[in-house]
């Protein structure tokens, strides 16, 4: 392996997934978050807490940066031009962004896991398993979208999350984690695992919005599409074409174009070669009223 | 000079990289020794495996004879002999759920109300009590999975007794034994990872050609390098079966 092999063909090197030999086949789960619909209500992000058995820390936690939201709303405002050395968080203008797990093609994470606890599916997610987890964390600490969130008290017994009675309204699909594990957003791999058994079943392949993740369900506005980017059918592919955002790009070629595309789609922190999975659509306004 | 500089760091590369993957697998073999020394030292952990890996007895409320419901019948003797009842009358979710289901007490009250000869026996008569005092049989689970387990009994159901045409008992009987000789039913396997794997590796083989050596290691396929698999056929790919962590754990 000489340097120029290395820079040359980094991204061979790099890119795990997918390859030539290893296509996508059938599925792709990927998504698309239209930032211009979104208005920051959290829904989606209650509706994770309810799908996937996630605890709420409460504030003295919170402050402590335990919380485990898989799915979290970031604030964004616009420098204050008229108001310097106003306020941090002023109460209008705020942009939304929901972050949660962005299921990287090459995914930093995976690389670092001391005991192979996270690793790459053959359709393109990230998983996480939580029985082999050890709790190094040193997969969050490589994650540049910080997403992985660490459970570092027994909720479920220790701090009664879900004290008697309330444990009956779990979800018996996702595992309720324990102390000393790493956890994050799964796409809703149990949905998608029920939707291809009962694909399987009838002898077919997954349709096209038979799967709905739980942020996306609960979205009022639909903002979030979510769909197998395989299919030249589902609404998901047709959004990246639309948007000319191709997953196995670092550069996007509608980027280099000069004068630029008026183009909204994007992926977060592109340059840093992780391929992720989810493609955000910019805000067209320009501020807020 | 360049070439001079590039050389030396080319240098420098390759012994990180050699580091790199020392440190790797040495962590791995270090994590795994505290692992299981951790596991070992805590015995305090709920077992789920007990020595012979076939986990606890299970005491039931009722003594449920198997052998009486799913046994063969004895030509010579109706009476001693069982009625060769399908697993799937009473356990009926199997073929068309995760779960195989508990039979409710109506199923068990269904036929009994009917069957005279018996209504006199110590079990059946527990049995009715509970039917008029409206109380469910507290069954005790028997074949309890971790909870970080995703099993489908569906998913075998139709590949063994509908597309193969297997008998429901042999088919069932690959992972729950010979039920049909049992009273209360006990575990037969280890229903352990290694378990699973060793049906799932010899079922779904993934191959390459060129000898590539990533053969019956379906589960491991998707950790292989890009050059390690260089050779794999398409087929290979879509490979059915468990070749991710996702599919069986949760």
């Amino acid at each position: 392996m000489s340097v120029t092999n290395l820079l040359e063909n980094w991204s061979q090197f790099r890119h795990f997934h997918p390859v030539d030999d290893k296509p996508h086949d059938p599925y792709k789960w990927a998504m698309s978050i239209d930032l211009d619909t979104c208005t920051g209500c959290n829904a989606c992000s209650v509706a994770c807490f309810a799908e996937n058995n996630i605890p709420v820390v409460g504030k003295d936690k919170f402050e402590h940066g335990q919380q485990m939201h898989w799915m979290r709303i970031e604030r964004y405002w616009d420098e204050d031009v008229s108001n310097p050395g106003g306020r941090d968080f002023p109460d209008q203008g705020a942009q939304f962004l929901p972050m949660m797990c962005q299921q990287c093609e090459a995914a930093p994470c995976e690389t670092v896991c001391p005991v192979a606890a996270t690793n790459h599916t053959p359709d393109g997610l990230n998983s996480q398993i939580y029985n082999r987890c050890i709790g190094s964390r040193y997969c969050s600490a490589n994650c540049p979208f910080k997403v992985r969130y660490f459970n570092w008290y027994d909720y479920p017994t220790d701090d009664s999350v879900w004290p008697a009675e309330m444990n009956q309204q779990l979800n018996p699909d996702v595992s309720v984690r324990s102390k000393g594990v790493m956890e994050k957003c799964t796409f809703c791999v149990q949905r998608i695992s029920a939707a291809k058994i009962t694909a399987k079943n009838e002898g077919r392949l997954v349709h096209d919005g038979e799967i709905q993740t739980a942020c996306q369900q609960a979205c009022p506005t639909n903002a979030i599409t979510f769909g197998n980017l395989v299919d030249t059918e589902a609404r998901v592919h047709k959004q990246w074409e639309a948007q000319r955002v191709e997953i196995d790009k670092d550069k996007q070629e509608k980027d280099e174009e000069k004068g630029g595309t008026d183009l909204r789609g994007y992926r977060i922190l592109e340059e840093l070669r992780a391929y992720p999975s989810v493609m955000y659509l910019e805000r067209v306004r320009e501020s807020a009223v | 000079m360049l070439g001079c500089l590039l050389t030396w760091v080319d240098c420098l590369l390759g012994e990180l990289l050699t580091m790199y993957r020392f440190i790797r697998f040495s962590t791995l073999l270090v994590g795994l020794f505290v692992a299981i020394s951790g596991f070992a030292a805590d015995s305090t952990v709920a077992t789920l495996t007990t020595p012979d890996d076939l986990g606890p007895e299970v005491k039931q409320p009722i003594e449920f004879p198997h052998d009486r419901h799913a046994g063969n019948h004895n030509p010579s003797d109706p009476t001693k002999g069982g009625m060769e009842i399908d697993c799937q009358y009473c356990h009926t979710y199997a073929r068309r759920s995760a779960v195989a289901g508990i039979p409710p007490l109506q199923k068990c009250i269904g036929c009994h109300n009917s069957i005279e000869s018996v209504k006199d026996k110590p079990r059946i008569k527990q049995l009715f009590e509970a039917w008029e005092a409206k109380k469910p049989i507290e069954w005790k689970k028997v074949h309890d999975l971790p909870d970080f387990v995703r099993f489908n009994h569906e998913r075998h159901i139709k590949r063994f007794v509908e597309q193969q045409k297997r008998p429901t008992q042999e088919a069932c009987g690959y992972c729950h034994g010979d039920v049909k000789n049992m009273t209360v039913a006990r575990r037969q396997k280890s229903l352990s990872m290694g378990w699973c794997a060793s049906c799932h590796e010899k079922a779904h083989a993934v191959t390459a050609p060129g000898g590539t050596p990533i053969g019956k290691q379906a589960y491991w396929y998707t950790f292989q390098k890009p050059a390690a698999a260089a050779g794999a056929t398409p087929d290979a790919i879509k490979a059915q079966g468990p070749n991710d962590c996702w599919q069986c754990h949760k």
